[in-house]
């Protein structure tokens, strides 16, 4: 999976239509990516890497594309 | 192990609260985004002077009213994370406001939504082993005490209730295998910071519920998916051996993961949270005498539970129902 797949998953579990992401879109700047948005994120890369993330912790609290971004590298997802 | 369920009767205040109560106190939320990821309509709050002990009498005494008499109440294990008080043990309390007679065992257990599957095993464990017949499994959180009306995390899906079970020794093997486990480095992430001995600590912290969502959920997709296999292994079954699973009520975004996750048939996964909310520890047994009440379970209906969550701790059985249900 590349790093725009990754981006455009994002993107549509938080149901954004006019906003592009990039590596600084995070929790701060997304009004959609509230506590709850970002469960649906997660609920989407768990979908996406076909439930092998759930054992990252780190995934959990990766509040940004660019965090997510980092913390899927890290463990070889990308 | 030669124990049965022989009845579950359960208790919820009379207070509900909806989408309508959350909204009056926190205009900005979208009470539509929150309810399509929890699936959760009502919520009971207990009153204010109502605590644990109360509720849990309220349920038990309709076992006692029906299904068992007093004296021949062996134990009674309460389950509960808002004890009346930090001590005596609320069980001692529940004891003798049931008028149980005093040879009667009577002790908590500080687990949360695990705590039903770990009271099974606790008390299926003395049954077995001979020290008692029969006595009560009694689920009761007030947990709404603890959760800040503007908190969105807690607030939406937490609900007070309490479940009474009574089990009795068996002929047959009913109960078990059990697939226990803990994993306490998840232990603040799900918290009342300013409570027991840290209460003095943190003084400047309100004694409120805490809970970073995400990670308790991640933990969750980890964890109940590898519970629910071991689980399988041990008994030597698939999930086409399992009639209805009955997972810990979460929430509707949690539950349809499991699913999602195991592949399991939803008709064969029983869900009330959407009118319940999420009881904690008594979300299982509720559910299951919601079950009993509705459609029943016949006789010999292989039945798995599984609790998970605080601390963290999970658990899962399987239940044969057997004809003293």
């Amino acid at each position: 999976m590349k790093e725009s797949d990754v981006i455009k998953i994002i993107g549509n579990a938080l149901k954004l239509e006019n906003i592009e992401l990039n590596e600084d879109s995070s929790v701060d700047n997304i009004d959609e990516w509230d506590s709850l948005g970002h469960l649906g994120v997660l609920v989407a890369l768990d979908k996406a890497f076909d439930g092998k993330i759930a054992s990252i912790k780190e995934i959990a609290t990766a509040d940004s594309v660019g965090k997510i971004l980092q913390v899927l590298k890290a463990n070889s997802f990308l | 192990m030669k124990v049965a369920i022989k009845a579950i009767e359960y208790y919820l205040p009379t207070c509900v609260e909806n989408g309508k109560s959350l909204k009056a106190d926190n205009p900005d939320w979208r009470i539509g985004d929150i309810e399509e990821k929890t699936g959760i309509k009502n919520r009971y709050i207990a009153e204010e002077n109502e605590t644990a002990v109360d509720m849990a009498e309220h349920a038990a005494r309709k076992l006692l009213s029906s299904e068992i008499k007093p004296d021949d109440v062996d134990f009674v294990i309460l389950v509960t994370q808002s004890p009346d008080y930090a001590l005596p043990t609320s069980a001692c309390i529940l004891q003798d406001r049931l008028k149980l007679k005093t040879s009667c065992l009577a002790f908590d257990v500080n687990l949360g939504c695990s705590g039903f599957v770990y009271g099974l095993a606790i008390a299926s464990s003395l049954i077995s082993a001979g020290l008692v017949k029969s006595g009560l499994l009694v689920c009761s959180d007030t947990y709404t005490k603890f959760i800040d009306k503007h908190d969105r995390t807690c607030r939406p899906l937490f609900s007070d209730g309490a479940a009474a079970t009574l089990l009795t020794s068996s002929a047959d093997d009913l109960i078990g295998p059990f697939e226990l486990g803990s994993d306490g480095s998840g232990f603040d992430k799900l918290i009342v910071k300013s409570s027991g001995a840290h209460e003095m600590q943190n003084q400047t912290q309100e004694k409120k519920l805490y809970m970073e969502g995400s990670s308790v959920f991640m933990f969750t997709m980890d964890m109940v998916p590898k519970c629910v296999n071991g689980l399988l292994k041990k008994a030597n079954k698939e999930i086409d051996d399992i009639d209805l699973f009955v997972f810990h009520q979460a929430s509707k975004l949690v539950i349809d993961s499991i699913i999602r996750r195991l592949d399991l048939p939803e008709n064969k996964v029983f869900t009330n949270y959407q009118n319940v909310g999420n009881t904690v520890s008594a979300t299982i047994p509720i559910a299951l005498c919601d079950i009993l009440r509705d459609k029943g379970l016949k006789s010999g209906s292989q039945v798995m539970l599984v609790g998970f969550g605080v601390g963290y701790s999970w658990g899962g059985c399987i239940v044969q129902w057997g004809p003293e249900a």
